[in-house]
């Protein structure tokens, strides 16, 4: 094998194509890093001791309002390298700097020695020779050594701190020296061949020399950047799936309306998180069925869980279309009575960097803490972080031994990369050691975005996710923090995962997951619930479902046990709104002029009479240990109507709801009802509202007229 | 040297400005991921490391003073990363797993001729294979190579010598045996 033949093998060698996903997980890991260093600078220059006391009279205070009035053109501020030799040049002010350009420069020098593991090959004087060689031969060495015994060699490089001299670079010394008045002065100040004892008894001449006087204007080094925050902030990297609202369609063109049941309510809380910090939230941010379905309706539960659920069906006027209806669909699920489950629960926990923020993992911690609280004695948990290295935290563990569970909670901390595909291997492999065939076994992952565990493909992770929940593991998505959240990413998990995706913005919400609403969260009662609805042509002339459209199903996936749809624990509800425009009644699409050609009208209607009947509701769902469906069915008919104000509170209370979440989505079928009218409707029927989540809700609508768009 | 777009960008960055920063990791991405492909062999492990890398660099940018192609100083960035990663996942790179996605663009047994040779390169010593990888598969010079890896010149050169050594006994012979 000659030289170019090797060349060859090794230019052609093909390297895959960089994943996008990886790289967007990197990226945004990298920047959140570089945002938490910015902020470490910033302590590290306001925490430099020596500087405040060098500053003589001032104290800090006053340096920092000093700073404020923006008197900073008036000094120049250089940290040599060589740690805190500081040169400090203060109160001249024909010194005319107009940003702090140089000064920010000069300031990030002292940080090269602080920064880890990098090498500093910036201004860096050779090792002696001998030390080179030595380290060389001590290599070479060790390579024999692993030759000979099979194993492997990891060199000693040769860098910095040790055998290297690091001086500050001439273009540094050289802007100093450009903008400094008192050019003697600095070139008297310590130059690199001095000796840090000099280096420090120059120096405190030099402060020794500044007029007190002046010294008065001085002030403490400025923030790295005025942009840099308090605390973590991401913006704009939210991730959502973008959909337009459902149309009117016409029932004479399309009579059946089929979807998937959903009861998630990530969207609500991240709705209401935006709006409580004065934003709108972004349109594809908002799926009304989840704003309506976050809130618990009393509708009529079936005796036994033989037959889950049964559904309540109710139509009134539309409040904000005239000639229009409401068909208000709601299904409540069986709850469990007496002994539940018991539950062998896996927490899989984002740790990676981004997570280090009040609202994430502190957040996480407290909420799996309060949920602790509740949980039977005979549950399992087990807690597997990936960060840096994925890792079990907590072995499988039972919620009686609530002290070990705890330490082990409060000893996790934020930081560092991500590990890879190890952290969602780690916990489904728990959840299959402790696999029980009477519990409920899921893993939740709490996660702050990007689903980063090393699956980075959306259809290998969704494969992954679904082969698991064929072998009875079921995953729920728990998300935390804004900014970087990947709402899109979650839905698609905890779908193909036969779980819940909810999204924790406070302690509260926590609670009414993790704890109050903890038997629907955790225990399915039925899986792959599906609706379809078929209209009568003689009574509606055209429909719209209002929300679900991230769910649609088409009309044969109905019957199809094959097709995947969402699932409905113990005791949750399901709220659906049809918006629909009776026949004779003005409708939004214009009625074909020619009709419908291959429509065999008139005679088959004859046959029988569904005068009365607006539409026929048909419901499929699996008991969850099952792989047939089973059906529902129900007409629905004039006796379902009533009128808007005597309809029940439920009824009223979604149907507010899901006005609020029409309008926050653009309100393109809501014409001008507004969101006064949403509070006037909704405060009528609050209810007994345990725990003020209706209450808020007013209260939200309220916060949502005064919020940016 | 450099290019004046990653100039502008890694001054930016320095001041802390996050949007360069961003920007500049996005850039140079593909190039890090590459290099790591190649220094490990391995598809998942070279995510990893080039995240690890990635990280870094929010740290290690301001260190970077522009007296080298900022290309070669990441070269730098990610062998010493990768070289951490091990140490710390208590490993060895083994291009073993990832064999399967390495192929050239070439005819069956010629690849399968490729495919030996780089997992032989994969097995060199961490020394001799990064010199390797650099001059023959980046086409940097010795001089480059050097400087990347903090030895001297000789240093590069007499690594690629024992590389090129080792390969040569042991394709010398699997040849006139198959």
């Amino acid at each position: 094998m000659d030289d170019a033949q090797l060349k060859k093998i090794l230019q052609n060698m093909d390297t895959p194509e960089p994943n996008t996903e990886e790289k967007k997980r990197a990226v945004n890991e990298a920047v959140s890093e570089f945002k938490a260093y910015q902020k470490e600078k910033e302590k590290n220059f306001q925490g430099m001791s020596i500087l405040s006391r060098l500053m003589g009279n001032t104290n800090s205070n006053n340096g920092r309002n000093a700073m404020e009035r923006k008197t900073r053109k008036n000094f120049i501020y250089g940290g040599m390298a060589t740690a805190m030799a500081v040169v400090l040049i203060t109160g001249i002010s024909y010194v005319q700097l107009q940003e702090s350009e140089i000064l920010r420069d000069t300031a990030d020098i002292s940080l090269i020695n602080r920064s880890p593991d990098m090498t500093a090959p910036a201004g860096t004087e050779a090792a002696s020779q001998e030390y080179i060689d030595v380290i060389q031969e001590e290599n070479e060495r060790n390579v024999e050594i692993a030759e000979t015994t099979g194993s492997s060699a990891l060199p000693t490089p040769i860098e910095p701190p040790v055998g290297v001299r690091t001086v500050p670079e001439q273009e540094y010394v050289d802007a100093i020296r450009e903008v400094a008045p008192k050019r003697a002065q600095l070139q008297s100040a310590p130059m690199p061949s001095a000796s840090s004892q000099q280096r420090r008894q120059e120096f405190s001449k030099m402060i020794k020399n500044l007029d007190p006087a002046q010294a008065d204007s001085t002030f403490l080094p400025t923030p790295i950047d005025d942009t840099v925050q308090n605390t973590y902030q991401d913006e704009g990297r939210d991730k959502f799936e973008t959909f337009e609202p459902n149309p009117f369609k016409m029932v004479s063109e399309e009579p059946v309306s089929t979807f998937s049941a959903d009861v998630d309510t990530a969207s609500y809380s991240f709705m209401r998180r935006q709006i409580n910090n004065g934003r709108l939230p972004q349109k594809d941010a908002i799926r009304v069925e989840e704003l309506i379905n976050y809130f618990d309706y009393n509708y009529a539960v079936p005796e036994d869980k033989s037959q889950p659920f049964k559904p309540t069906v109710t139509i009134t006027d539309s409040p904000w279309a005239e000639g229009k209806k409401l068909m208000h669909v709601g299904i409540k699920g069986y709850e469990i009575q007496g002994e539940r489950p018991s539950s062998n629960l896996v927490f899989l926990l984002d740790t990676s960097g981004s997570m280090n923020s009040p609202d994430k993992l502190p957040l996480v911690k407290n909420s799996l803490k309060m949920m602790l609280d509740n949980m039977d004695d005979n549950d399992t948990i087990s807690i597997v972080t990936y960060a840096g290295s994925a890792g079990t935290v907590l072995e499988p563990t039972k919620a009686s031994e609530k002290t070990k569970i705890i330490a082990a909670l409060n000893n996790m901390r934020a930081g560092g990369g991500t590990a890879g595909a190890a952290g969602i291997n780690l916990a489904y492999q728990l959840a299959e050691q402790n696999f029980d065939e009477d519990s409920v076994n899921r893993v939740i992952l709490a996660t702050d975005g990007d689903f980063n565990v090393g699956i980075s493909n959306h259809e290998e992770l969704k494969g992954f996710v679904e082969r698991k929940r064929d072998s009875g593991i079921f995953l729920s998505v728990l998300g935390f923090g804004q900014g970087n959240y990947n709402d899109q990413m979650m839905q698609t998990l905890a779908q193909n995962g036969n779980g819940v995706a909810a999204y924790i913005d406070n302690l509260n919400e926590a609670r009414k997951v993790l704890v109050e609403e903890a038997s629907s969260t955790l225990f399915p009662i039925a899986k792959d619930v599906k609706l379809q609805v078929e209209f009568n042509p003689d009574v509606v002339s055209e429909y719209r479902l209002i929300g679900y459209e991230t769910r649609a199903l088409a009309r044969e996936d109905f019957n199809n046990d094959k097709v995947d749809a969402g699932d409905i624990g113990a005791g949750h509800t399901v709220t659906a709104l049809y918006e629909i425009t009776p026949e004779g009644e003005k409708t939004s699409v214009d009625p074909l002029r020619y009709g419908n050609a291959d429509e065999p009208v008139e005679e088959q209607k004859a046959d029988t009479d569904f005068g009365g009947e607006y539409a026929f509701l048909k419901m499929r769902y699996k008991l969850p240990n099952e792989d047939t469906s089973k059906l529902i069915t129900t007409p629905v008919t004039t006796e379902n109507e009533v009128a808007l104000e005597n309809a029940n509170i439920d009824t009223r209370f979604a149907t507010s709801v899901a006005a609020f979440g029409q309008i926050l989505k653009g309100g393109k079928y809501t014409a001008d009802y507004s969101y006064d009218d949403v509070i006037e409707l909704a405060k009528t029927a609050k209810g007994e509202d345990e725990f003020g989540y209706r209450a808020e809700f007013i209260n939200l609508v309220r916060l949502a007229k005064s919020a940016r768009d | 040297m450099n290019d004046p777009q990653d100039k502008e960008l890694i001054a930016k960055a320095r001041k802390g400005n996050a949007q360069a920063f961003e920007a500049l990791v996005n850039k140079h991405y593909g190039t890090m991921f590459k290099m790591a492909f190649k220094w490990c062999g391995n598809e998942s492990d070279a995510q990893d490391i080039t995240q690890d890398a990635c990280i870094k660099l929010a740290r290690g940018l301001d260190s970077f003073k522009g007296d080298a192609a900022f290309t070669s100083w990441l070269y730098r960035l990610v062998i010493n990363t990768g070289k951490d990663w091990y140490k710390k996942h208590n490993r060895h790179p083994s291009g073993a797993d990832g064999l399967e996605t390495l192929s050239t663009k070439s005819k069956s047994e010629e690849r399968l001729y490729a495919k030996q040779v780089i997992a032989a390169v994969q097995d060199l010593p961490d020394g001799e294979k990064e010199a390797l990888i650099l001059v023959m598969s980046e086409g940097l010079s010795h001089k480059e190579a050097a400087k990347i890896l903090d030895v001297k010149e000789s240093t590069v050169s007499w690594r690629i010598h024992e590389a090129r050594k080792k390969l040569g006994a042991q394709f010398a012979k699997e040849q006139s045996h198959g």
